[in-house]
């Protein structure tokens, strides 16, 4: 059962990519990954999808603690730029520093706060969000 | 002033009576008799004025040993008369302060003045003069005695004072001057003040006298450092005021220091210590954020992938390593969890502080609880006022009622139905919340001073971290509030748990 097209996933765990993957593909949820490492590559990399015409995710997962462009950083370019379609876009960090969840709530683009470890039940209630935008 | 004797002993010798009356209202008004000692026949004459400085009747006329007798007996009768024989036999004149008895025995102090007249190389007579000087006295005594009191204050003060001229001269200094800076009073007199202060602080006067010479100021004080004798360095505090003339000019200035080198010393550390506490505050909130965040990452990746492999390649799994590892790995993160919950507990201003319905918390809390009271069949007693309300921060609060009841329920004593009442009661300053159970208390006498501690436990209970209590404790004094236990072996504790209300 496919229910998103493609995710894109921001962090530069290596690990924690790894296992989001293996989650996503063994949920049947998602096929289509995009990976960055961190929020510059990403903005990059989006603007550039949206420039050659090509599909932007649906969903992002994005880290917060990153090297070059956090995820701050990257938001608030992110909240800039005009998308095709709507984006469903979660925090996922280790953190739980009330500050970092307090900031998330000021930024309307985020869905959610989601702490680390990530687990099949949180990925696929953040997907049937996606689809209830939808 | 000889002049005037002249005068008044010359007209005293005539017999004109106008002149005579007019004299002795002179007299009178400048309090001054005149007396004369005929030697060629004894005869002694008193003026008005000199019988009126000795209180006899106008009509009195003494003897001339009745005349010497009114001075004090002893010391003063003895000088006049030693004084008086000298002047009829060596010609001398006298001029001397003696004290005297009047005749309504009241001691005065008199100038007595006499001059020899002398005619054929042989003394005629001896006459003189009188003066009241018992309120000139009187007053001298006086400034005598508060000059006195001010140079005994100036010399014994516990605090360094100097005078100091208009150009900066030491000159007169305390004792406590010369015990604060280690020179001598010899030493300091004269010296320039300014070459006592420490070099850096030289510049702090020169304004300042400026305006207190041109009296836009009365007085200014200063912290300034001194250079001792032995070159080490006093920290005082320095005020200094002028001293005027009755046409205002400047005379000169009054320094006045006070020792605060031990004030500035103990500031000193305390300004260290706060730093080095700030400093360790910034790395223990550094060290949190690492725990917090990298920690975490770390563990959450080993759960994800350990959660991968049961989904993956279960037969991986299935033998004794990978449960442990995750056992392991799940405390691991727990713990991380709550050290974080402990380092993020801070001081709260009383104004984030909610007003938080009791009962509501309370009935939360033990909601959480629903499965473990079902399965102990455990009595909850809740006798909480609908109306009370607590200052609080409800994660504070939530997490402060779930730990005690949490306990309660946790270190039952086995075979016996647990039993858990709440109660809450206001007072001037809090609202006390006691929560009592019947479970296997803690023995006080051998854990009182560690109950709070951080990573205590008193039971060998296999849930028991010791932790709860002290992140309890933490949070509960982070809002003002206290907590305090009473516990029997065998018989229950009971926790009170004081947070402070609205009213206050």
């Amino acid at each position: 059962m496919k229910q998103i097209e493609s995710a894109c996933l921001i962090d530069d765990d290596h690990i924690f990519i790894f296992a989001a993957k293996k989650i996503l593909l063994a949920t049947d949820i998602c096929e289509n990954f995009t990976v960055y490492n961190n929020g510059a590559d990403a903005i990059e990399g989006l603007n550039e999808k949206i420039k050659s015409g090509h599909d932007v995710p649906e969903l992002i997962l994005l880290d917060i603690n990153m090297p070059i462009m956090d995820g701050w950083q990257f938001l608030d370019e992110f909240i800039k730029i005009k998308y095709p379609k709507k984006i469903t876009l979660y925090i996922v960090s280790s953190s739980i520093d009330p500050v970092d969840i307090k900031k998330a709530k000021e930024y309307e683009a985020i869905t959610d706060f989601i702490i680390k470890p990530i687990t099949r039940k949180n990925l696929i209630n953040m997907v049937s969000a996606v689809s209830k935008k939808e | 002033m000889k002049e005037l004797y002249n005068q008044l002993f010359q007209n005293h010798g005539t017999k004109d009576n106008i002149n005579y009356t007019y004299m002795d209202s002179i007299q009178r008004d400048i309090a001054i008799g005149s007396w004369e000692v005929n030697l060629q026949n004894n005869e002694v004459t008193w003026s008005a004025m000199t019988k009126t400085i000795h209180e006899v009747e106008q009509d009195y006329n003494p003897s001339l040993e009745e005349g010497i007798n009114f001075f004090l007996e002893g010391y003063d009768s003895e000088l006049i008369g030693i004084l008086f024989n000298r002047a009829v036999e060596k010609q001398e004149p006298y001029d001397n302060e003696v004290q005297l008895k009047t005749a309504k025995n009241n001691i005065k102090w008199v100038r007595i003045v006499a001059y020899p007249v002398i005619k054929n190389d042989a003394t005629q007579k001896v006459i003189g003069i009188i003066q009241d000087i018992t309120e000139k006295n009187k007053t001298l005594f006086e400034l005598k005695l508060k000059e006195e009191l001010i140079r005994t204050t100036f010399d014994n003060a516990p605090n360094a004072m100097a005078l100091v001229s208009l150009d900066g001269q030491i000159l007169t200094s305390n004792k406590s001057f010369s015990d604060y800076l280690g020179y001598t009073k010899e030493e300091l007199i004269g010296f320039p003040i300014n070459t006592l202060s420490h070099p850096e602080d030289v510049d702090l006067i020169p304004q300042n006298i400026k305006a207190l010479i041109t009296g836009k100021i009365n007085k200014f004080q200063c912290e300034k450092r001194y250079i001792r004798k032995d070159k080490s360095i006093i920290h005082c505090l320095l005020s200094v005021s002028i001293l005027r003339d009755e046409n205002f000019k400047p005379v000169h200035f009054i320094s006045h220091l006070i020792d605060i080198t031990k004030r500035t010393i103990a500031n000193k550390k305390v300004e260290t210590l706060l730093k080095t506490t700030k400093q360790q505050n910034e790395r223990l909130l550094n060290f949190a954020h690492i725990v917090s965040h990298n920690l975490r990452s770390h563990s959450g990746n080993i759960q994800m992938l350990l959660d991968l492999m049961y989904s993956e390649t279960p037969e991986a799994t299935n033998n004794e390593y990978v449960p442990l590892i995750l056992e392991a790995v799940n405390q691991l993160s727990e713990t991380i969890d709550n050290l974080n919950q402990v380092s993020t507990i801070k001081d709260n201003k009383e104004q984030d502080l909610q007003r938080c319905n009791l009962l509501d918390y309370i009935n939360k809390a033990i909601s959480n609880f629903s499965a473990e009271i079902k399965e102990t069949k455990a009595i909850i007693n809740i006798n909480i006022e609908q109306d009370i309300y607590v200052l609080a921060i409800p994660a504070y609060l939530d997490s402060i009622l779930f730990n005690f009841i949490s306990n309660a329920l946790k270190y039952k004593r086995d075979h016996i139905i647990p039993e858990i009442t709440l109660s809450a009661e206001q007072s001037d300053k809090f609202i006390k919340i006691e929560i009592e159970d019947n479970g296997l208390g803690i023995n006080l006498d051998l854990h009182k001073d560690k109950i709070f501690g951080l990573y205590k436990t008193f039971h060998n209970h296999k849930e028991a971290k010791g932790l709860g209590l002290y992140i309890t404790k933490n949070q509960i004094e982070a809002m003002h509030g206290k907590v305090k236990v009473k516990s029997k072996i065998n018989k229950g504790t009971i926790f009170s748990i004081y947070l402070k209300h609205e009213t206050n």
